[in-house]
């Protein structure tokens, strides 16, 4: 049996690494108790269905005006009325109805952004709402798909500026039964904006020299927020273990996180899970990437820490940021005063998870990006650039040819890195974006399981895929 | 106020002179295996990476990319293996400090992640063309050099400078060919990556301006620095000098980058921001220089080449030799005078040198016949009192004809 603890957090340990390993007894928070923190979650969107197994809500995308900037009004665009997204909670397995209206004078989507389902369903391009119309979404969430994933419009050329204008929000597919101990659980979407002195958000004029250095790097903004909100804290208590689900929603921005003073314990990706916890002092969640994290409260009652993104440099030298090289704070970490709690045991194997088998591939594929561009072309929504078979498993080799990094996504279909530059990756984990650093080559094997359909892949740097770093993948029907 | 081509001018010149002073270690390699058989499509592509390898060598390629002019030499269009053969771009060269680019020579053999393996001829023909970066350009057919038109990219990303691609640009679309086809098929691939280089976010498409550069292709002949040539001169060969001058960039050093009109195409040095050093002083700013000046180069009587003869001017191309202190007469390598004196570094001869006889006679007729004479005096470079043949021998240089193809460093077939 796997289930050997391996963690006990209490702050007599406090200067002991993560696989210190006690058996001290198991103490977690009760259910539904939480600390008065000022980072505020996302409302859950409401379940209308009648049924059980089936989790029936409406998005109505539309302008609104919000605060995001304390003190200034900002006009944006917003899922049920706020910035972020209310959050779509659902458990594997379930029927997933979604009523989506678009209120926009735009064309928009909503993709479903790491989740297996109908190509129809996909949110893709293919199927923009134009403006007053309305899409239903009906599919089933898969069995062993629990994961933290997120939503956000598509539509070709305008996903940058739909998102930059608030449209994203968190979907957790909850696993029937999670293999981690409850405690208490943070959702944390980080993104980041640009202000006008008046609130609104700023955008550069087409063509601008600014407009041009957003498309180099992606647009990044100087205001960072955690759901929304600039530097709130989350309270925890000494001794405590938290779970993190983190969202990256910007546009570009690389985030590398770590928190002061504290080792954490990366037991999730895109996909869910991981097999089991890594101790690490930082993270790095590049653009539409999560991470799930356990966070050790191993500071003394009444301190406080920062969670930070650190200096991540990802840019190329002619547009690199002048500030890149200086940290930024996201959360504050505040300890109450209580006397320290007990340990919590966190099992040593989380979700087992079986490496997809080499031997089945049967393609292997080149993608070489440079800057805007997948194998030297750009989207054509009239075009199929690749064509697989359903139920076959290829390998995917994806090559970095110019100095910045460049975060790969593929829709519909999780995958497992191999390899990054020949060096095998250290065990199987569930992605479906992978950030490919300057000049560097990721392998991923991937199945094409249960959908054919037309599958957008392209590099998530919203400016790159608005620009056309896209391609389209079919599966066929063998 | 100093604009960043003049800037760039005089530190490509100063700097192409610091890495040809960095190659005195370079090894030589014996001749490979000769070329075998080959179907006629393969023979086809053979003649045009011999005919790549000829404009490759006799452009300086190696001067900055690696090998000098030896295709046999290590290190051979590798690009950039040492922080010393950095540039650094921009106002520092005039005596700012934290205002530079620092630009990298890139790797340009085929090696498929690190080299020019990773993009299609059609992207190096648009690079040595247009002065697209071929790995931030659309692998397309260019028909236009208007932004937004025929392929052109609105926001064109430049090639970062010293790379001459202004010059190179007005080659024949088959000499292009061919040095794509020589760096794609002639060369073994080196695994060397090489880090981006640095610029301004406009990827210097203000600094590329038509002002500066010319046009393309070139005005017709002759502009208002030229002239007819008179009944003595034969003007075919004075149109194919004139464009040969402007492939090879001359007037990058000697004024007027690759644009004929300009005031003061090759009349030598007219702002002491193209007297550049060379030297020691490169690697260690506390040791000495010496300045080098680009030289007039109309055939004004007593203040340009009107004072020498066309064999010594030919000597100068091919063998390097001073005009003022060489012989009127035809000589080789193995007749060179015991008291040679070479022309100051930074003047890439040893490249030239690999021109056909042709060609440098062409070049000669219209520096003789086709610009107006200008009355410019530049004073004569600095050099070591023992001159500059023990640099020459000892930078790592190659022979005369080149080495014959393939060396070490390149495949054959």
């Amino acid at each position: 049996m796997h289930h050997r603890a391996v963690l006990v957090a209490t702050p007599l340990l406090a200067t002991m690494g993560w696989a210190a390993a006690t058996h001290a007894p198991s103490t977690p928070l009760a259910p539904g108790e939480s600390l008065p923190d000022t980072l505020v979650a996302p409302p859950i969107l409401e379940d209308r269905a009648p049924h059980p197994r089936t989790v029936e809500v409406t998005l109505t995308v539309a302008p609104t005006t919000v605060e995001l900037i304390p003190g200034q009004s900002t006009d944006v665009f917003a899922y049920n009325g706020r910035v972020p997204g209310p959050t779509l909670e659902v458990r594997e397995g379930d029927r997933l109805i979604i009523h989506v209206r678009n209120d926009l004078k735009e064309e928009t989507t909503v993709h479903w952004h790491g989740l297996h389902l109908p190509w129809q369903a996909d949110g893709s391009p293919f199927y923009p709402i134009p403006p007053g119309g309305e899409a239903d979404f009906d599919f089933v969430v898969p069995e062993g798909s629990a994961g933290t994933y997120w939503y956000h419009p598509h539509p070709h050329h305008r996903t940058a500026y739909q998102v930059a204008k608030g449209l994203y929000g968190a979907l957790i597919v909850r696993a029937a039964a999670d293999p981690l101990p409850e405690m208490t659980e943070k959702l944390l979407i980080l993104s980041d904006n640009r202000f006008l002195p008046d609130g609104s958000i700023q955008v550069p004029d087409e063509g601008s020299l600014e407009a041009r250095i957003d498309f180099e790097n992606g647009r990044e903004g100087d205001v960072l927020f955690v759901n929304g909100q600039i530097l709130p804290s989350i309270e925890i208590r000494s001794g405590e273990v938290q779970r993190w689900r983190i969202v990256n929603a910007s546009a570009a921005r690389v985030y590398r996180l770590a928190l002061e003073g504290h080792e954490v314990l990366h037991v999730g990706s895109d996909g869910g899970l991981f097999g089991e916890a890594i101790p690490v002092e930082e993270v790095l969640i590049s653009a539409s990437e999560r991470v799930e994290i356990l966070v050790r409260g191993t500071g003394a009652p009444g301190s406080t820490a920062l969670l930070q993104t650190l200096p991540y440099d990802r840019y190329i030298p002619q547009t690199r940021p002048r500030d890149w090289g200086q940290p930024r704070d996201l959360v504050r970490l505040e300890y109450t005063d209580e006397s320290p709690m007990g340990a919590l045991e966190i099992p040593e194997v989380i979700r087992p998870i079986e490496a997809l088998d080499p031997s089945a591939v049967s393609a292997t594929r080149i993608f070489a990006l440079t800057q805007g561009f997948i194998n030297g072309k750009t989207m054509d929504m009239s075009r199929v650039d690749e064509v697989a078979t359903l139920g076959t498993t290829e390998i995917w080799q994806i090559e970095n040819l110019v100095g910045m990094d460049h975060p790969f996504h593929l829709h519909g279909f999780s995958f497992q890195v191999i390899e990054r530059n020949g060096v095998p990756e250290p065990f199987p984990k569930w992605e479906d974006t992978v950030n490919v650093p300057a000049h560097e080559t990721v392998r991923f094997i991937v199945k094409f399981e249960d959908y054919p359909g037309k599958w957008m892949y392209h590099c998530h740097i919203l400016d790159h895929e608005n620009f056309g770093m896209m391609g389209i993948l079919e599966v066929r029907q063998p | 106020m100093k604009t960043w081509s003049t800037i760039v001018t005089s530190r490509r010149a100063a700097l192409l002179a610091g890495v040809l002073a960095l190659c005195g270690t370079m090894l030589a390699f014996t001749q490979t295996s000769p070329v075998g058989t080959r179907s006629d499509e393969n023979a086809r592509l053979q003649e045009q990476v011999l005919r790549g390898r000829e404009l490759v060598i006799s452009h300086g390629c190696g001067g900055c990319h690696g090998g000098v002019d030896n295709p046999a030499a290590e290190g051979w269009l590798a690009g950039l293996t040492s922080p010393a053969q950095e540039f650094r771009i921009g106002p520092c060269g005039a005596g700012g400090d934290d205002t530079c680019f620092r630009t990298r020579p890139r790797n340009l053999t085929p090696h498929p992640t690190t080299g020019l393996g990773r993009f299609s001829e059609r992207q190096i023909f648009n690079a040595l063309r247009y002065g697209l970066r071929p790995g931030e350009t659309a692998d397309v057919e260019i028909t236009s050099s208007t932004p937004g038109e025929g392929s052109f990219p609105m926001f064109p990303k430049y090639l970062a400078p010293p790379m001459p691609w202004a010059a190179w640009r007005h080659m024949p679309d088959e000499d292009l060919w061919a040095i794509a086809a020589y760096l794609k098929h002639g060369l073994k691939p080196v695994d060397n990556l090489v880090e981006d280089s640095e610029g301004p976010p406009d990827f210097w498409a203000s600094a590329y301006t038509e002002e500066a550069y010319g046009s393309y292709p070139l005005r017709a002949f002759p502009g208002p620095n030229e002239v007819e040539p008179g009944p003595d001169a034969d003007r075919d060969q004075v149109l194919r000098g004139r464009h040969l001058v402007v492939q090879h960039a001359c007037g990058d050093c000697h004024g007027g980058l690759t644009n004929p009109e300009a005031p003061g195409f090759l009349t030598g040095v007219t702002s002491p921001i193209q007297v550049f050093p060379v030297g020691p002083c490169l690697e260690d700013p506390d040791a000495p220089c010496f300045m080098m000046r680009p030289r007039n180069l109309t055939p004004h009587p007593t203040a340009g080449t009107g004072r020498w003869t066309d064999q010594q001017l030919f000597n100068a191309l091919r063998h390097g030799l001073r005009p003022a202190d060489g012989p009127d007469r035809a000589v080789t390598p193995a007749t060179l005078p015991d008291d040679a004196v070479f022309l100051a570094p930074g003047m890439p001869w040893m490249e030239l040198r690999h021109m056909p006889d042709q060609d440098l006679r062409d070049i000669i007729a219209y520096l003789r016949h086709g610009l107006k004479p200008v009355s410019n005096e530049v004073e004569d470079s600095d050099r070591p009192p023992e001159g500059w043949r023990g640099m020459y021998e000892t930078m790592g240089a190659g022979t005369h004809p080149a080495a014959p193809f393939p060396t070490s460093n390149e495949v054959g077939g």
